[in-house]
């Protein structure tokens, strides 16, 4: 087991968002999370990535207990989050983006390795190295941030809505390319909105509704699931 | 007339240099944090007292002197932060708190000084070596104007290597544009916190000996109007934006000189005006500062 979340509670300040939500995720799985705007799915990522801190439960990636971890040694530790909304750094070079991703990565050595490794998975990033990273398109930057979330060599990569204001022809590449760094070993939790996407490329998935699980299963299971159909997939 | 603004050139390089120095201490702080430290003008102060302490009161080498008030400094620098800045701001304290313990801090640590030894202007030790004059083309040029230009410009050299190239200085402009980002990424930003409070204030003891050796006096509050001016000097260059920091300090430093040199006598007592009219004429045109910030521009102006 790579990841395992039984029972966590947290929310911000005093507002609660998440109720005992379980779940779990299996070495080299893509796992989908879905749900209705609000829901929590990005709220439990940040759990995840040390953001913020569960109020009950426990969280553990290999088999350690991760609750309270800041994130930069979660980052150290081999997971990696790849936030809602592209965050690039606007004030540094697109290569200097990437770098920074690796900045817990003392091997210089493995660190060109995984550089070279981003490029070939998305060349347009080499092309436009040298350039600022506010000067990418949206859908460039977004190449960006995932580029940077694979730089530290993450066992666990978590993407918080790659699609999101994407142009189509862009999402396909996007999605085809996390198909490629899965069959490279890495493990995927995927958030997102478009549910008919997410569920061909996830082994399973989880469906939040107002900060609970409601439903889990494979992603055929989910795809054939009535409620699924008429609620995510605009299947009446 | 030539000659005569010429000599203020040379005279205004040195307090460029002053003010250079010590906006690199508010721009990576103001960066990083994102307040103003207040009490950054009494960083500087107290090296200039230490020197003063060592090498007139106590007799020691000028050199030990400056070797004591570079590392007082960069200590008081690193106490401020490990004892006012991260409790509160770690802690989430809201900004008018943190505004509070700063100024206090401030306060507090020249008024200790003052305790002690009354805010009396003293003479700061001035080496007899840097005393030595060079007449050039009629312009008296001092030892000392060249070495506090060449050891400047050699220290803004490195350090602005070191910001563009080092894995620490990446990280420090990264956690000035979006610390819970860099913190994704992996950065410790407490680690760069610290580094940027180190860095800052030894710059910040340097600039108080480049103050010294220019002007002579020590006094505990002669960090106020430095402070003030080179903070407009870090707002002026693009908040975050060592280089631009330095630069901004030049041309304050330079502009003020001039000012003075060139408009009547009666009128240099606005001195500290025209410091602010700068200010507000370049931001006027480039709210974001002559060069390129290192935060998220809109969030310090909302
Ligand atoms: N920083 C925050 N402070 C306070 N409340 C928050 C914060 N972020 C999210 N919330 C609240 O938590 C709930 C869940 O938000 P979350 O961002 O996890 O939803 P989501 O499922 O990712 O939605 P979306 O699809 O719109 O991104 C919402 O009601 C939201 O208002
Ligand atoms: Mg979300």
């Amino acid at each position: 087991m790579l990841l395992e979340l039984d029972n966590i509670t947290t929310g911000y300040g005093k507002a609660q968002v998440l109720k005992d939500i379980c779940l779990h995720i299996c070495e080299g799985e893509i796992v989908a999370l879905l749900g209705a705007n609000g829901a929590g799915k990005s709220t439990t990522l940040r759990c995840i990535a040390g953001v913020i801190q569960p109020w009950e439960g426990n969280i553990k990636f290999r088999g350690v207990d991760t609750g309270g971890v800041a994130p930069y040694i979660l980052v150290s530790k081999g997971i990696s989050y790849c936030p809602e909304g592209r965050d690039v750094f606007a004030n540094l070079t697109v290569l200097e983006n990437l770098k920074i991703g690796a900045y817990l990565v003392d091997d210089e050595k493995q660190s060109e390795f995984r550089l070279e490794w981003v490029y070939d998975l998305f060349p347009r990033l080499k092309e436009r190295q040298r350039q600022s990273a506010a000067s990418l398109s949206g859908g460039e930057q977004q190449m960006l941030a995932i580029g940077r979330s694979l730089m530290a060599n993450p066992k666990l990569l978590m993407l918080d809505e790659p699609s999101l204001g994407v142009a189509p022809i862009l999402i396909e590449a996007i999605y085809s390319k996390i198909q490629e760094i899965n069959a490279s070993g890495t493990s995927i939790l995927l958030v997102e909105q478009n549910a008919n996407l997410a569920l061909e490329v996830a082994d399973r998935a989880y469906v939040l509704e107002k900060g609970e699980v409601c439903l889990e299963g494979t992603g055929f299971e989910l795809r054939d699931n009535e409620h699924v159909k008429a609620s995510y997939l605009g299947i009446a | 007339m030539g000659l005569y603004l010429a000599q203020q050139l040379v005279n205004g390089i040195s307090y460029g240099s002053i003010l250079g120095l010590l906006a690199v201490g508010y721009t990576m702080i103001y960066g990083i944090l994102g307040l103003i430290n207040f009490a950054h003008g009494e960083v500087f102060m107290i090296g200039a007292f230490i020197c003063y302490l060592a090498s007139a009161v106590r007799g020691m080498p000028w050199v030990i002197g400056a070797i004591l008030a570079l590392v007082t400094s960069t200590a008081v620098g690193f106490l401020l932060q490990r004892y006012v800045y991260r409790p509160t701001t770690e802690k989430k304290a809201p900004l008018l708190t943190v505004f509070i313990a700063s100024f206090a801090a401030s306060i507090g640590l020249r008024h200790i000084v003052m305790m002690f030894y009354t805010d009396k202007r003293r003479a700061f030790p001035i080496p007899g070596v840097f005393e030595r004059m060079f007449l050039v083309g009629g312009i008296a040029i001092g030892l000392r104007d060249i070495v506090i230009f060449i050891v400047t410009i050699a220290i803004m050299s490195v350090l602005a290597y070191f910001i563009r190239y080092s894995k620490t200085g990446m990280g420090m402009r990264a956690v000035s544009y979006d610390k819970n980002t860099a913190e994704l990424v992996g950065v410790n930003s407490r680690k760069v916190t610290i580094a940027a409070f180190i860095i800052g204030s030894a710059l910040a003891g340097l600039s108080a000996l480049v103050y010294g050796l220019s002007f002579g006096i020590v006094n505990p509050s002669m960090g106020i109007t430095p402070g003030l001016t080179a903070f407009i000097a870090a707002v002026l260059g693009g908040i975050g934006n060592v280089t631009g920091a330095m630069i901004g300090g030049f041309i304050i430093g330079l502009g003020e000189v001039l000012f003075v040199a060139l408009l009547p006598a009666s009128l240099s007592p606005l001195r500290p005006l025209f410091v602010w009219a700068l200010l507000f004429v370049i931001l006027f045109i480039k709210p974001s500062g002559l060069f390129r910030p290192n935060v998220k521009f809109e969030e310090i102006w909302e």
